[in-house]
């Protein structure tokens, strides 16, 4: 089970790093295209999905890395028994909203499935198949959530502070803005 | 309930949200949530996932992850170990001498990486060593090395600005070219304070002379001059209307890439680093904006910006009142949020009501970034300050105290773009055009 987790987790944040990677290389080939006077159709719309797709498919594994930005300001002053009640809280609440925000967009996209709405572009594909990004996506980001809310649970330290510890010790800061 | 009512209650939630520890994203869509649940008839999961869609599968967006990705290339080559050494020999003739170098170094690695905690980070590495060896005073080396880490964000191409300007809806292009002058005036700013404090404190600056011939200089500054024309042409393509902003960051891409293979720095390892670490801080961003889209639509559907707007339209504040308040306002947020949520999650009230008062939106946009650039300084969360607390083992509140005459420079710049506003709209309006958003 944990390696299967693990692999998921990996998997989705190296589909998200070709989404990004395939929106450099498309960018390019229009631009290019455009000086040899080829006009690549549809890019425009392809690129906005991927990035969708990066975005959205990246969320488990940029949690579980623990760059997924929030107010440490009062959690990282609490004593270790109190942090945990903290943590088990605000996972939670994430949890909670994360399982809702996975049935939104899931119900949406179903009823696009179901009605076969096309996407409006040059692409004329139905739109559930780039809409699935964000679907898939969202379903990773709660089972990391409830992953760690587990690891919380067994009294052990989330894997996200964990990373993020790690990272401040090796005087990493590559990761804010 | 009175919009009134109704917009503290929801502050208020906000707030027991972020500070209960929270993910930023998840705590702005759950306030949206709640927002239309009670508030108004509109069904909130359709609102939820048009505004996570709508912001998220955006072409424009595009040039986001690529900007980053650009930034991360670079900052994964030898470019910052050749900053000092680079950089040195053309800078010993002013009074303060290689303390210059930590503002010019900051500039130009921040104007690639992107990150000023990351770009402080990088330049104290390898500045502070060297001018702690030549008896360099430590204080105005912090101060100058963590206000000067703040540059990059105002520097185009800028992450901060490319998320103020989808979440503004405003030109990318125009926000990246306002910021070169504000930007300059800063450098100059810093650089200015140190030629005063030099020459104020005679004694403190070591004589030492770096004697090295033109063709010494271009030789170990070989490197940094690729990173400077990389940039130049990022954004000339930009300006000439050659690419558009998003094919721009793709041809950034391909330089930084070109960059770090010439100068030996790229391998495949470091190449698969900096696609996760792109990867890992696009989807962080990402996920924000698409959080305060949500909550942007439920302010729609609440009326409260409106309301907002226009009560402060009827106290016909003064103009400078307004900016003067909300500058406190921003001060106050950055204490405890990062940049990127600040700038999201006020646009949606601020903006209106901005707007409204009469600023340009683009103007507004330089004036948040500088403020952006203050909140890196104030405690207790002010990343630049932890980062060189890190490094050198000094308590936070030295550190604060050194820079503190560098976040002056800071408000006086903020103050020179609120009485000359051109400062910041002169160039984009002049090269782009005033009527185009």
């Amino acid at each position: 089970m944990r390696r299967f987790l693990d692999r998921l987790y990996a998997a989705s944040g190296g589909l998200a790093a070709i989404c990004l990677a395939a929106i450099c290389a498309l960018m390019l080939a229009q631009a290019l295209g455009r000086e040899a006077g080829i006009l690549l159709r549809g890019a425009d719309d392809i690129v906005a999905w991927l990035t969708a797709a990066c975005a959205f498919l990246a969320l488990g594994y940029t949690f579980r890395h623990g760059e997924l930005v929030r107010v440490g300001l009062w959690l990282e002053k609490l004593a270790p028994r109190s942090r945990r009640v903290a943590e088990l809280a605000a996972l939670g609440v994430t949890a909670l909203f994360g399982a809702y925000m996975l049935w939104a967009i899931a119900r949406f996209v179903y009823e696009s499935w179901k009605f076969k709405e096309v996407a409006q572009g040059m692409i004329v594909i139905p739109i559930w198949i780039p809409q699935m990004s964000l679907v898939v996506g969202c379903a990773i980001f709660l089972v990391a959530v409830l992953d760690e809310l587990c690891l919380v649970l067994r009294k052990q330290k989330p894997t996200y502070q964990v990373a993020e510890e790690a990272r401040r010790a090796a005087g990493d800061y590559s990761e804010t803005v | 309930m009175s919009v009134l009512t109704a917009s503290l209650v929801l502050l208020a939630l906000l707030l027991v949200l972020l500070v209960g520890g929270v993910w930023i994203a998840i705590s702005l869509a759950a306030v949206a949530w709640a927002g239309l649940q009670f508030l108004t008839s509109s069904p909130p999961d359709v609102n939820l996932f048009q505004s996570f869609w709508g912001s998220s599968a955006s072409w424009t967006l595009a040039a986001l992850p690529l900007f980053v990705w650009m930034g991360e290339i670079l900052y994964r080559t030898k470019l910052s170990e050749e900053m000092f050494e680079g950089l040195a020999p053309w800078l010993g003739w002013l009074p303060g001498r290689l303390m210059h170098v930590n503002v010019l170094g900051c500039a130009i690695f921040g104007t690639v990486s992107g990150s000023s905690a990351a770009t402080c980070a990088t330049i104290a590495k390898v500045a502070l060593p060297e001018l702690k060896k030549r008896g360099y005073d430590e204080k105005t080396c912090l101060g100058s090395l963590a206000a000067a880490g703040t540059l990059g964000i105002l520097l185009p191409p800028s992450i901060i600005m490319v998320v103020y300007a989808v979440a503004a809806e405003v030109s990318i292009i125009k926000v990246f070219l306002a910021g070169f002058i504000p930007g300059f005036v800063l450098t100059l700013l810093f650089s200015g304070y140190i030629v005063a404090w030099a020459l104020a404190n005679p004694g403190k600056t070591p004589s030492d002379e770096i004697a090295s011939s033109w063709r010494e200089r271009l030789q170990k500054a070989k490197h940094l001059i690729p990173c400077l024309l990389l940039i130049v042409f990022v954004v000339w393509v930009m300006v000439t209307g050659w690419a558009t902003a998003t094919e721009a960051a793709a041809y950034g891409v391909l330089g930084a890439l070109a960059i770090a293979w010439w100068s030996g720095g790229l391998d495949r390892a470091s190449f698969m680093a900096s696609l996760m670490g792109a990867t890992r801080l696009s989807c962080m961003i990402m996920f924000i904006l698409a959080g305060a889209s949500f909550l942007s639509s439920c302010m729609a559907f609440t009326g409260i910006p409106r309301a907002l707007a226009e009560w402060v339209a009827s106290l016909e504040p003064n103009k400078y009142m307004l900016i003067a308040i909300l500058a406190g306002i921003y001060i106050l947020l950055g204490t405890a949020l990062d940049g990127v949520s600040m700038i999201v999650l006020t646009t949606s009230i601020v903006l209106p009501m901005v707007e409204k008062a009469g600023f340009d939106l683009v103007w507004f946009g330089i004036f948040i970034v500088l403020l952006v650039e203050i909140a890196e300084l104030t405690p207790p969360l002010g990343f630049n300050i932890f980062v060189l607390q890190t490094m050198t083992g000094r308590d936070s509140n030295y550190v604060a105290l050194a820079s503190a005459p560098f976040f002056f420079m800071m408000v006086l710049c903020i103050a020179l773009i609120t009485l000359f506003p051109e400062l910041a709209t002169w160039l984009p309006d002049m090269l782009i055009g005033v009527a185009k958003k």
